[in-house]
């Protein structure tokens, strides 16, 4: 089967589903066309999983003068996976949209932009051309835009669009450049074509270096990395389920599938890697910091999948591909486990602010559980999948550092364990707040309903059997681009040790004083944080203020310079208006007159000329 | 005999009929006016027609097709004055000024299409 099905069936059911209107099965109609693109993506997918050699399907060229740009999708190993991750979220993010979208009005816009939206996921994983990924990267854009705006009625829902929008956009304009360069580069603009150009060789390093540097920029803007990380917390006043499909397990991963596709591109360019080590670092430590202080459950949520995908990136900035697979797809797993808890949570008490919570272990035991165990992948405890993905990133750290000694995989490490810890201590608090201790105000209104409880046992089941896949290193690498074990059994211990611990102190502190948030220690330094070191307040003093002064500049250029010359005009053919209608009063003989006088001025001239 | 007794005729009836359509007030008079022009004209026509002794006389033929249009003009021209003084009870051209360019003028016009572009507005 050809994998444009797995692009087609989706978006032919986000066409059906906008001509329902908004009629009640409007949800299980999406569901429905979310099955198919399931059904389609594992006809497509299951063959390719683990297969070391690429299928390319060419659905049609477009001659552009020198290069021609090709509809081609291509099916391999990393592709599979990444189709498998996008429409089997996709279905259960679907599913359980029926349940959490009932008796709201929009429900077709939103059914119709989350099935454009897996179409277009399904684009990117699968193109081989790079105009073909960047159709998908771009609609996958303005589909998370108009998600986050769903609530178009609540003003951070619309500033949290704009935002995120406006700061994709940003990096991608860098992305497009840096397509232009490896097209420039390579002479076509085939992704598998730019690999196999760097793996021969035939890319120097400074053209490596240009164009990952560019495609960078869009990947930091898609992933949320520092320094445009600002965007995804802000992107959480869209629904719940959206949070889960594209601001946790796919878009943002797409940034980290990007990087994976052009490992070959990468390698070429050590500076590069570096860069992207070096963001890495930074993003995973500030933004597990960050989540520490957060008041809000989703926005705890949002940056632990800031700090997570940093983890990936951390894994490919040392060539730990399989590693970085690995966690993407772990991630996937359990962060949409983990929103679509929240969900139910937002569903039985209407808010997300942490404050009023506690004590919901008893009210909500079935989200208890499942969080619980997403909880515990996300901090890395065995046998959550967290835990075997989180070790072999920070195994295939500590390879590159004890092997090469780099200063890059050192700062990594040492930043990976530190977040480690920073990890387990705010999902510790969020876990305490949340379902411990006594309710602060929030009542439990209504329970969910089974739709919404299917998706989340089965990603729970998932996140605890995802970890398997350790066994079958060839699923996430087939190619073997990375050397050494997904398993590494002392730093396993090691960081369980550090993960216990850190738990143990956070429940102590926790416990010490019943009810308080353990996060309160921290004092002033908490409301640095809580307010996010004012990164920004820093955009908004540098790059927003400016930009309103420039505009307000041009107004004021265009209503003081340029329009009096407008004005000017008008009035001065005004006034040669009033002075040419003294002429014409009505008095006929006055005309016959200048007439007459004309003719004998004439006259006389040409006799007196002559 | 001279070509000059005619032609000093002919400018002095010209300039009485200048005079009378610039000067004059009464509408059948600057009419009259033209009409001594015209014929001015013609006595010219005629006077180098003689004078020039031509043989299909060519002016004597245009002086005819002249009086000819000078009476479908002055009956065509006394019709409008009879118009005139039917709709206005006067015939003087100082007062006719309707169609002179004043912002009262202009008001009258929008006023006009405003009424006319509104619904039902045949009936006024």
């Amino acid at each position: 089967m050809s994998p444009a099905w797995v692009v087609a069936l989706p978006a032919l059911g986000a066409v059906v589903v906008l001509a329902m209107g908004s009629r009640a099965t409007v949800g299980w109609v999406g569901a429905g066309f979310g099955l198919l693109a399931w059904l389609s993506g594992l006809v497509v997918a299951v063959p390719a999983l683990g297969d070391t050699g690429s299928q390319r399907y060419l659905l049609g060229s477009f001659p552009t003068g020198a290069m021609s740009i090709e509809v081609a999708l291509a099916v391999d190993g990393l592709a599979a996976v990444m189709v498998l991750l996008a429409t089997t979220v996709a279905l259960l993010v679907l599913l359980y949209s029926v349940g959490y979208l009932s008796g709201e009005r929009r429900r077709a816009s939103y059914t119709a932009l989350v099935l454009v939206f897996t179409s277009a996921m399904s684009l990117v994983v699968l193109a081989d051309d790079f105009f073909v990924l960047l159709v998908g990267w771009e609609v996958m854009g303005a589909c998370s835009y108009f998600l986050i705006g769903h609530y178009w009625e609540r003003v951070e829902a619309r500033a949290g669009a704009v935002k995120a929008f406006l700061l994709t956009r940003l990096g991608d304009i860098g992305l497009l450049f840096g397509i232009f360069v490896l097209g420039a580069a390579v002479g076509s603009f085939s992704i598998s074509g730019a690999n196999e150009a760097a793996a021969a060789g035939q890319l120097s390093t400074s053209q490596a270096t240009a164009a990952m540097l560019l495609v960078l920029c869009g990947v930091v803007g898609k992933s949320a990395q520092f320094p445009l990380h600002t965007w995804l917390p802000d992107a959480m006043p869209g629904p719940t389920p959206i949070s889960a499909l594209i601001h946790a397990a796919t878009m943002v991963a797409a940034g980290v599938y990007l990087v994976a596709r052009l490992d070959d591109v990468m390698a070429a360019s050590p500076a590069a890697r570096t860069v992207l080590a070096v963001i890495a670092a930074v993003t995973m430590l500030l933004a597990a910091l960050f989540a520490v202080a957060q008041d809000d459950l989703k926005r705890v949520l949002a940056w632990s999948t800031v700090s997570q995908l940093a983890y990936m990136f951390a894994a490919l900035a040392v060539g730990a591909y399989a590693a970085g697979v690995f966690h993407l797809l772990s991630h996937g797993a359990f962060k949409a486990l983990l929103f679509l808890g929240a969900g139910a949570i937002v569903h039985a008490v209407g808010g997300t602010s942490m404050g009023p919570m506690g004590g919901l272990r008893r009210r909500l035991p079935l989200t208890f559980v499942t969080m619980t165990i997403g909880f515990a992948a996300l901090v890395g405890l065995v046998p959550a999948v967290g835990f075997f993905s989180k070790d072999a990133v920070l195994g295939g750290v500590m390879d590159a550092a004890l092997h090469d000694g780099s200063w890059q995989a050192w700062m990594l490490l040492t930043s990976g364990l530190l977040t480690v810890v920073v990890t387990a201590a705010y999902s510790t608090r969020a876990w305490l707040l949340v379902f411990f201790g006594r309710s602060r105000g929030a009542e439990v209104l209504e329970t969910e309903p089974w739709t919404m409880r299917a998706p989340v046992v089965v990603l729970a089941g998932l996140s605890l059997v995802g970890g398997a896949l350790v066994l079958t290193p060839e699923v996430v690498d087939p190619l073997g681009r990375s050397e050494g074990s997904l398993v590494h059994p002392t730093l396993a211990a090691a960081s369980t040790l550090l993960v216990l611990l850190t738990v143990l102190v956070t429940y102590s502190e926790w416990w010490r004083v019943e009810g308080v948030d353990p996060a309160a220690r921290f004092g002033p330094v908490r409301r640095r944080l809580f307010a996010e070191l004012g990164v920004d307040r820093l955009y908004q003093i540098t790059v927003t203020g400016p930009t309103w002064s420039l505009a307000h500049l041009v107004v004021a250029t265009d209503r003081d310079i340029v329009e009096p010359y407008v004005r000017g005009a008008s009035a001065s053919a005004q006034g040669l208006g009033l002075a040419l209608r003294q002429l014409q009063r009505g008095n006929v003989q006055v005309y016959v007159t200048a007439v007459v006088v004309g003719a004998l001025a004439l006259g006389l001239t040409a006799g007196w000329l002559s | 005999m001279s070509l000059l007794y005619p032609l000093v005729v002919a400018a002095l009836l010209f300039a009485i009929g200048v005079y009378g359509v610039l000067a004059r007030r009464n509408a059948v008079l600057v009419l009259m006016g033209v009409e001594l022009m015209l014929n001015a004209v013609n006595l010219n026509l005629v006077a180098f027609d003689a004078y020039l002794r031509d043989v299909v006389h060519s002016g004597q033929v245009l002086t005819l097709f002249v009086i000819a249009i000078a009476a479908a003009e002055i009956g065509l021209g006394l019709a409008i004055v009879l118009m005139v003084f039917r709709s206005h009870r006067h015939i003087d051209v100082d007062r006719m000024r309707e169609l002179s360019d004043t912002d009262a003028a202009d008001a009258a016009m929008a006023r006009d299409a405003r009424v006319g572009a509104a619904p039902g507005g045949g009936e006024r």
